[in-house]
C-alpha cells in the first residue's frame, strides 16, 4: 500500500481491503482512530472474536448467560404432538365407505402435495424446496380420504388413499406465527374441510400460548378466512414484502 | 503506515488515495446527508444474542412481542419473558444484533476526543465490550418464506442507519439460503421505515389478516386481547 502524500492522514484503510480481506486483518479495525469514516462499517475479525472468546470462557467463571443455539433436534415437549382422527366419514351411493382422516405432523409425499397444487391451480415449486418447507414448518396439518369397499375389513394395503387438503404454519414457537399453503382439492370443497383444517391449526398454535397468528389471503378468501375470525389489517398492521431492486 | 502495510491481504489494488473516496456506492453519500452511522459491530451468531440484555432491549425501545401489547398506565408495555423469549430465539432462522461502545449510548456529544478517552478507544469493539443498541431477527421455513419480526434500535441512536443495516443483513442471509419471499408485519410508525428499505405492500394483491376472535371461555392471553380458541366440532 503506498504510503498517503497527504501528511495529515496517518492510519487508512481503504474500503475495497476491508471488504476483500476482512478474514484475514490481524488488527480490529477499530484502529481509525477519530477518523470521520461515517460511512465504513467496522468490522472486527473472526480471529479476533475467536481470541475475546477464548478470554472471555477464561475468566468468567459463573456465565449467567445462556447461549442461544438454532435447535437442530426437535425437543418433543414443545413441538405440537402428532394426532390422527377421523374427520367425518360417509357412505357413498355405490356402497363404497369414504372416510376423511384429519392428521398434524405425518409425512407428506411431496409428489401428491406438487399433484394437488396442480389441481387447484397454483404454479409449481422445485420439490426439494417444498420437502424443506415441510420439515422445518412448525404445524403442518393434511387430510387424507380413505375409500373402502363395503364389506371388506379395513387393511393398509387395499385402500386407496388420497391427500385431498393441507395447510402448514411457520412459527417462532413462543409469539408470531403464520399460516402459508392452504388448500383443499376442488371437488371436496364446499364441505368445511378447510375450516376444519384452519381451526385445529389455531387450536395447536393457542394452546402453545402463540398469540400473533397471521395469513395473507388472496382476495377471493379474505371473507372465507373473515368467518374463521381473521380480520384484515388490524388496527393499521400491514404486511409488507421485499421487492428485489435488481 | 507500518501496520497499514501488514494489514491487507496482499492482492491489494494499486489505487491513489483520492480514488477510494470517490469510490464509494451512491447509497453511502445519500446515508452522509443524514447523521452518520457511528461505529458498530454487527453480530449474526445466535451465540452473541444475551436474552437478558435483549429484554432490556425491549423496554428501552418501547417494543412488545404483542401485535397487541398490553400498554401500563404510564404508557410503557410490559416486559417480555425472558424464557419465552429463549425459546423464539432458539427458533428462529437469522438472529442480528448491533453493539455499540458504552460511552457512544450513554454520553452522546459525537466527537469527544478528549486525550484520556485514547486507552478506551483502543479496547476492540467486541458483542462482550460493546452495548446492545439494535437487534432484528426472522422466522422462516428455510426454503420458501420467511418472516421478519422484531426490529428495533435504541431511541438515542435511531435515524443514523442502524435498523437499515440489520435489516439488510437479514435481507442477505436469507437470499443466500434462496428464500425470497420475505414478509415483515409493521405498524404505521414502521411501515417508513420498511418502504424505505425496499419493502413494498400488497405484493400480488394479498391481504394480511390476523387471528383476533376474542371470546368469553377458553380464551387464551394474547398481550391485550384474549383470543378465543375454536372449539372442537364433529363436521
Amino acid at each position: 500500500m503506498q504510503t498517503s502524500s497527504s501528511p495529515s492522514l496517518c492510519a487508512v484503510v481503504p474500503v475495497d481491503c476491508v471488504f476483500n480481506c476482512s478474514n484475514q486483518l490481524p488488527f480490529p479495525s477499530s484502529f481509525n482512530l477519530g477518523l470521520s469514516t461515517g460511512s465504513r462499517k467496522l468490522k472486527v475479525s473472526r480471529l479476533q472474536a475467536g481470541f475475546w472468546e477464548s478470554i472471555r470462557s477464561g475468566l468468567i467463571k459463573n456465565n449467567s448467560t445462556q447461549v442461544i443455539e438454532p435447535s437442530s433436534s426437535p425437543q418433543e415437549d414443545e413441538e405440537p404432538l402428532p394426532e390422527e382422527f377421523v374427520l367425518v366419514e360417509k357412505t357413498l351411493p355405490d356402497g363404497t365407505i369414504e372416510q376423511i382422516i384429519f392428521s398434524s405432523g405425518a409425512e407428506v409425499d411431496v409428489y401428491d402435495l406438487q399433484a394437488l397444487c396442480d389441481k387447484v391451480g397454483w404454479p409449481r415449486r422445485p420439490l426439494s424446496k417444498l420437502a424443506a418447507a415441510l420439515r422445518n414448518s412448525y404445524m403442518v396439518a393434511t387430510l387424507h380420504s380413505i375409500k373402502k369397499s363395503a364389506g371388506e375389513e379395513l387393511t393398509e394395503t387395499d385402500n386407496e388413499k388420497k391427500l385431498i387438503g393441507m395447510a402448514r404454519a411457520t412459527s417462532d414457537h413462543a409469539f408470531h406465527a403464520t399460516i402459508w399453503d392452504v388448500l383443499v382439492d376442488p371437488s371436496y370443497q364446499g364441505q368445511g374441510l378447510g375450516k376444519a383444517l384452519i381451526e385445529k391449526l389455531i387450536r395447536a398454535l393457542l394452546q402453545r400460548d402463540i398469540g400473533n397468528i397471521s395469513l395473507f389471503a388472496d382476495s377471493k378468501v379474505v371473507e372465507f378466512y373473515r368467518n374463521l375470525g381473521f380480520e384484515p389489517d388490524p388496527e393499521g398492521i400491514k404486511g409488507m414484502f421485499w421487492y428485489p431492486r435488481f | 503506515m507500518a501496520f497499514v502495510g501488514s494489514i491487507h491481504g496482499g492482492s491489494l489494488p494499486s489505487k491513489p488515495q483520492t480514488l477510494i473516496f470517490n469510490n464509494q456506492k451512491p447509497s453511502i453519500h445519500h446515508r452522509q446527508r443524514r447523521r452518520p452511522t457511528p461505529p458498530i459491530f454487527i453480530s449474526t451468531s445466535f451465540s452473541d444474542v444475551n436474552p437478558i440484555h435483549l429484554r432490556d432491549l425491549c423496554t428501552t425501545c418501547n417494543h412488545s412481542f404483542h401485535r397487541f401489547p398490553n400498554i401500563l398506565p404510564d404508557g410503557r408495555v410490559e416486559p417480555v419473558d425472558v424464557d419465552k423469549l429463549r425459546v423464539a430465539l432458539s427458533h428462529s432462522s437469522v438472529v442480528v444484533s448491533v453493539f455499540a461502545r458504552p460511552e457512544l449510548v450513554t454520553s452522546l456529544p459525537e466527537n469527544s476526543t478528549t486525550g484520556g478517552d485514547w486507552y478506551r478507544r483502543m479496547i476492540p469493539l467486541t458483542p462482550i465490550s460493546g452495548e446492545l443498541v439494535g437487534f432484528g431477527r426472522a422466522v422462516s421455513d428455510n426454503a420458501l418464506t420467511a418472516s421478519i419480526y422484531d426490529v428495533m434500535v435504541i431511541p438515542p441512536l435511531q435515524g443514523r442507519g442502524i435498523g437499515r443495516m440489520i435489516l439488510q443483513r437479514i435481507i442477505r442471509l436469507l437470499t443466500s439460503k434462496g428464500i425470497y419471499d420475505i414478509a415483515a408485519l409493521c405498524s404505521d410508525q414502521e411501515m417508513s421505515f420498511f418502504k424505505a428499505c425496499g419493502f413494498g405492500d400488497d405484493v400480488l394483491g394479498s391481504t394480511t389478516m390476523m387471528y383476533c376472535r376474542s371470546g368469553n371461555d377458553m380464551v387464551v392471553n394474547a398481550g391485550r386481547k384474549l383470543l378465543m380458541v375454536p372449539p372442537l366440532r364433529k363436521l
